[in-house]
């Protein structure tokens, strides 16, 4: 228990010293490998690793759906999916802000990156609610928190990883994002509800726009609905009957939402042969970075459970008969201080290896698990003072300070908040959906 | 020639050095979208699905990879926690990305040998993949080879820190495109 706290530790200070988080957990992980057996076994065990890493026919899902996401940006279909949510929310007080969390979802549902949903949806939605003299606070607090949906609701690159770094089936992990996601769409118009109520300046009701003018905007999303319902459909063997007989794997699910992406922006004319050179060579270079982090994390979580740690915990855990459901609490608490000062991925991928054993030992769904994790990253992704998507938001507008966007963004913090107590206290609302799956 | 113009044409050899291996990471992606996608149509349309598009998949995973990752170890674009940078500023700045890149550079030197080791096992075995007959050693060759590239590149690194930091430019945080 002790060599893995200092190795922890180790890694920490490595990190902070700005060591790439791969070679930092890499090193620890074989320097503690050979502590607890032999130099020539932590060696051999870190070279195999790398060999059969990058040689795993599982893990091709990363980069097809980074692929995916990127190519959806190119597509430019935030544009109508915004047009379309805008018709028929727009006339409410506070409607530009709650049309931006739906499209925010409806972009979520087709990209696996928050940061890509908030970027995108920025340039769009920041003009209109400009327009209509929104305050700084409600419209950029509107993009920030609707982005963070981009990692929850499928596809999403974070659950891939965690579904990779703790073998649980992404597909399962994907189906479980669903409901949440559309929980938190729900919570975050109620926080724009909320904040509108008490400053009804905030956000003025814009012209109410006709039914003909709705339906004709609800036709232009059709791309991003068919591509959800091609990658999520096929992963949840929606296509299962004669004479199609076809379920995805995840592999195939991201390279056909991948294929697809770049079929729709290559109709769209959106797609130069210079852009796809672009956008290939970033998710390669995107890809081989998240290999490197996950060799590292697998060469150091085996290091963690050869020293022992999760029996170590669990131990403490019955000695001191602590509850279940309280040591889920810990560990959140643990999240939303750790998420105060790291970036999510790098959070995700120093604490999973600890956590996970923990938690699935106590008897905690795996699935449901990583869902809440990814909430609890989402709720990172706004908190101060790292909190990236106020980041991204602040470099795509440049005129707006962070405080202001930080400030905005509490009553969705508090959305947030309340969304992941009903997501603990009742997971049914999370493995419901997986469930049906067979 | 003055000393500007050599830096810049060392700067362009730099470029083109990092060009080759990332078109070929992006064609072999590129590859692998297309074939996932056609592997699909037709295992659907004609039931006859492409039989060698798994061991081709890991294939073309190895290469995607490994040719990415000496570029993005040269170029700084590993994902990296800069929660301190504000602390570390000019000079220290530049001595602790030199320490940590040579470090991390020379570390890397030791599994790159083993994973040599193993490529040299993997031919003395001569397997083949299953339906293209590919010797296995081929691509553990290539992810050996690419190992001690990427060490080389990150050792080149921490040199440039010390010696030409005009060469290595801050690199943004790769993590952007997965959050």
């Amino acid at each position: 228990m002790l060599t893995a706290i200092i190795g922890f530790a180790a890694v920490l200070g490595l990190v902070f010293l700005r060591m790439p988080i791969a070679i930092a957990m890499a090193l620890v992980g074989v320097v503690g490998y050979a502590y607890e057996t032999s130099s020539r076994a932590a060696i051999s065990m870190a070279g195999r690793l790398i060999i059969d890493t990058s040689q795993d026919y599982g893990l091709s899902v990363v980069p097809l759906f980074i692929l995916m996401g990127l190519f959806v940006n190119k597509g430019g279909l935030s544009q109508e999916l915004y047009r379309a949510s805008h018709a028929f929310l727009g006339h409410f007080r506070g409607g530009l802000a709650m049309a931006t969390i739906v499209a925010c979802g409806g972009f979520s549902a087709i990209c696996g990156s928050s940061l890509a949903t908030a970027a995108t949806m920025s340039k769009v939605a920041m003009p209109q609610m400009r327009k209509y003299n929104y305050s700084d606070e409600l419209s950029t607090a509107s993009i920030a928190a609707g982005g963070t949906l981009g990692i929850l609701i499928p596809p999403s690159v974070i659950l891939v990883i965690y579904g990779l770094l703790t073998e649980t089936s992404i597909g399962k992990l994907f189906i479980a994002g669903i409901l949440p996601g559309l929980l938190g769409i729900v919570f975050y118009l109620l926080a724009v509800r909320f904040t509108v109520a008490r400053k009804p300046e905030a956000g003025p009701a814009g012209e109410r726009v006709e039914w003909p003018e709705r339906l004709s905007a609800l036709k232009d999303v059709w791309f991003v609905i068919a591509l959800f319902v091609l990658v999520i459909g096929g992963l949840y063997g929606l296509f299962n009957f004669a004479p199609l007989n076809l379920t995805f794997s995840p592999t195939e699910a991201a390279g056909m939402g991948a294929a697809g992406a770049f079929l729709i922006a290559l109709l769209r004319g959106s797609l130069a042969v210079r852009s796809v050179k672009e956008v290939l060579v970033e998710t390669a270079h995107t890809t081989a970075s998240l290999f490197a982090v996950l060799i590292g994390a697998w060469i150091f979580s085996n290091f963690i459970n050869l020293a022992g740690l999760p029996t170590a915990l669990l131990e403490l855990v019955t000695q001191w008969s602590v509850a279940p459901l309280a040591v889920i609490f810990m560990i959140l608490l643990v999240y939303v201080v750790l998420g105060c000062v790291f970036e999510s991925l790098s959070m995700l991928l120093l604490t999973v290896p600890i956590f996970f054993p923990l938690v699935t030992s106590l008897g905690f769904d795996p699935v449901w698990f990583g869902i809440i994790v990814v909430v609890v990253t989402e709720i990172s992704l706004i908190t101060p003072p790292v909190g990236l998507n106020v980041f991204v938001l602040k470099g795509v507008l440049g005129d707006v300070t962070t405080a202001t966007i930080f400030r905005g963004t509490i009553p969705f913090w508090i959305a947030d908040i309340l969304r992941l107590m009903i997501l603990v206290l009742l997971p049914g609302l999370v493995l419901f959906l997986p469930k049906l799956m067979h | 020639m003055t000393d500007t113009s050599g830096e810049t044409q060392l700067q362009r050899a730099g470029r083109w050095l990092a060009l080759l291996p990332s078109l070929l990471a992006a064609a072999v992606l590129f590859a692998l979208m297309v074939m996932t996608f056609f592997d699909v149509i037709l295992r659907s349309v004609a039931n006859d699905p492409i039989e060698s598009a798994t061991e081709l998949t890991r294939l073309f995973m190895a290469i995607m990879v490994f040719s990415a990752l000496p570029v993005i170890s040269w170029r700084g674009e590993h994902i990296v926690v800069d929660l301190l940078d504000p602390l570390f500023t000019g000079t220290m700045a530049r001595i602790r990305d030199a320490i940590i890149n040579l470090a991390s550079g020379a570390l890397l030197l030791w599994p790159a040998w083993r994973v040599w080791a193993l490529a040299e096992r993997a031919r003395s075995y001569g397997d083949v993949t299953e339906y293209l007959n590919i010797p296995q050693f081929y691509i553990a060759y290539f992810i050996a080879l690419m190992t001690f590239i990427t060490a080389l590149a990150l050792l080149a690194r921490g040199l440039a820190f010390l010696f030409a930091p005009h060469l290595v430019q801050k690199a943004q945080n790769p993590a952007a495109d997965a959050n």
